[in-house]
């Protein structure tokens, strides 16, 4: 078998570099009013979704919100629609304002998801997140 | 392949990439015990099957070299069966030979690598995360552990037991000039010792495929004197001033929502803790080495540099990304 040179040289064209999208998604912004078709595309992806649940550990929202208790928040996801949920994460939380949108809209998303689930399917969902870190008591990944 | 083609896979460039066999981050170079063993067994390896290899060559060449000589000859219709009988029997044996060696050498090794070494041990708790590695001290002061990333010292001539958690997907755990690979799966305790004896700075990779920044998951590796490795851990214990100026958004501000700076407001446990990144010697798990430039940009535009980081770009000012940069940098 022979490799000619120029065969050799042909290969190098494949050397030029990917075009990437490294902005996110959708646009960084508060949501624009009710009729928001950002919402649909966060509320009905699973990634969004599980992204949003793993905030929610990261940022605590359990130690408040935790499924079962007073601060459960499946009502308040079947009640209320994305940018409402996202005002009031944004707007009714002192630390709202320390998160980037993306990541509100996420857990916003999360939020409306939880009273389309089954209790089980809840529960080993809390219990996969728990294994997230979260605050200073996290002793570490599931084990 | 003619003369020419064969000429050319042996001319130097060929061998170029060899250079690449030794160094910070290979097996041909060990800096450990366990490393040394791997090290080993892939010698005994490459010596036992490289001589087989080569005595099947020579016998092939010698039968070929004999059948042309003898094709002018009539056919040969009763060979010699006593003769065959007996090169066929040794054949065998020395196959025996060589596959028992091979397996009584990976035996050894083996046992060497599993063999109880805890009671002296060191633990290290490593937790892989998509893209980067949580690293944890127990503090010899007190009961707690201290917590850095990305940046693995040991001490020389110790044995350290490397706990390995995840906390999402499936990664491995590989500082190859130390020791072997160990997976690190998430809900279950893997553990891996590793005695490494010779100082220097070595290079660790997540050796298994994790997700689009699997190739920006690297760690640095830097074997101590147990003197250095004292001090380096009394001074990772010691908390950080608080910032001052622009800076506080660090400990005020978005970045406070993952990340901890010991002594100050900032708890976060989502992403590496930051006492004392100024310290280490890369930025984002291997992706750019350490300077007030490169954690400038990281700030700024996290995911033009390493797209897919769960880490966001935040809403900061210029000034206010450049003076949190130089907080962080002067975290030795």
């Amino acid at each position: 078998m022979y490799f000619s040179p120029a065969a050799l040289l042909l290969a190098l064209t494949a050397c030029e570099k990917e075009a990437r999208v490294i902005a996110a998604d959708q646009p960084q912004t508060s949501p624009r009013g009710p009729q928001d078709p950002r919402a649909a595309a966060y509320e009905n992806n699973a990634y969004q979704v599980s992204q949003g649940g793993r905030y929610f550990s990261w940022y605590g929202c359990g130690r408040c919100h935790a499924s079962g208790s007073r601060g459960d928040l499946a009502s308040a996801g079947a009640r209320r629609d994305l940018p409402h949920l996202y005002a009031s994460i944004a707007h009714g939380h002192t630390s709202g304002a320390r998160i980037p949108p993306e990541q509100i809209w996420q857990l916003a998303g999360y939020i409306r998801s939880l009273p389309r689930i089954d209790p089980a399917r809840r529960k080993r969902q809390d219990r996969d997140l728990r294994g997230e870190p979260q605050g200073p008591t996290w002793t570490g990944a599931l084990r | 392949m003619d003369g020419r083609a064969a000429m050319r896979l042996l001319s130097p460039a060929f061998f170029i990439p060899l250079a690449a066999c030794a160094g910070r981050q290979s097996p041909l170079a060990p800096a450990g015990l366990q490393a040394e063993w791997q090290h080993w067994l892939l010698m005994l390896m490459f010596w036992v099957c490289g001589i087989v290899y080569a005595l099947v060559m020579a016998l092939l060449g010698v039968s070929i070299w004999r059948g042309r000589h003898r094709l002018a000859a009539a056919p040969e219709t009763s060979p010699d069966d006593r003769r065959l009988s007996r090169g066929l029997g040794l054949w065998a044996g020395m196959i025996v030979a060589g596959l028992t060696i091979l397996i009584l050498g990976s035996f050894v090794v083996e046992r060497e690598l599993a063999g109880e070494r805890r009671r002296e041990a060191l633990v290290v708790r490593v937790t892989g995360q998509q893209w980067w590695w949580r690293i944890q001290y127990r503090d010899p002061a007190g009961t707690g552990w201290i917590e850095t990333a990305n940046e693995l010292h040991l001490p020389a001539g110790r044995t350290a037991r490397i706990e390995l958690g995840s906390v999402d997907v499936i990664h491995s755990f590989w500082v190859p000039n130390v020791a072997g690979k160990m997976d690190v799966i998430p809900g279950r305790a893997n553990a891996i010792d590793v005695t490494p004896h010779r100082v220097g700075w070595f290079r660790g990779q997540c050796a298994e495929f994790c997700g689009a920044q699997h190739a920006h998951m690297a760690f640095d590796v830097k074997v101590d004197t147990p003197a250095e490795f004292a001090a380096w851990l009394a001074a990772q214990a010691r908390p950080a001033p608080a910032p001052s100026g622009a800076a506080v958004v660090v400990t005020n501000g978005p970045c406070a929502s993952c990340h901890t700076i010991r002594g100050t407001a900032a708890r976060g446990r989502a992403g590496p803790d930051l006492t004392h990144v100024g310290g280490r010697r890369s930025v984002a798990a291997g992706t750019l080495p350490m300077s007030r430039g490169a954690l400038q940009g990281w700030i700024a535009q996290p995911q033009a540099l390493k797209p897919g980081t769960l880490m966001p770009a935040v809403a900061l000012t210029g000034a206010q990304i450049d003076a949190v940069a130089a907080y962080l940098e002067s975290r030795k």
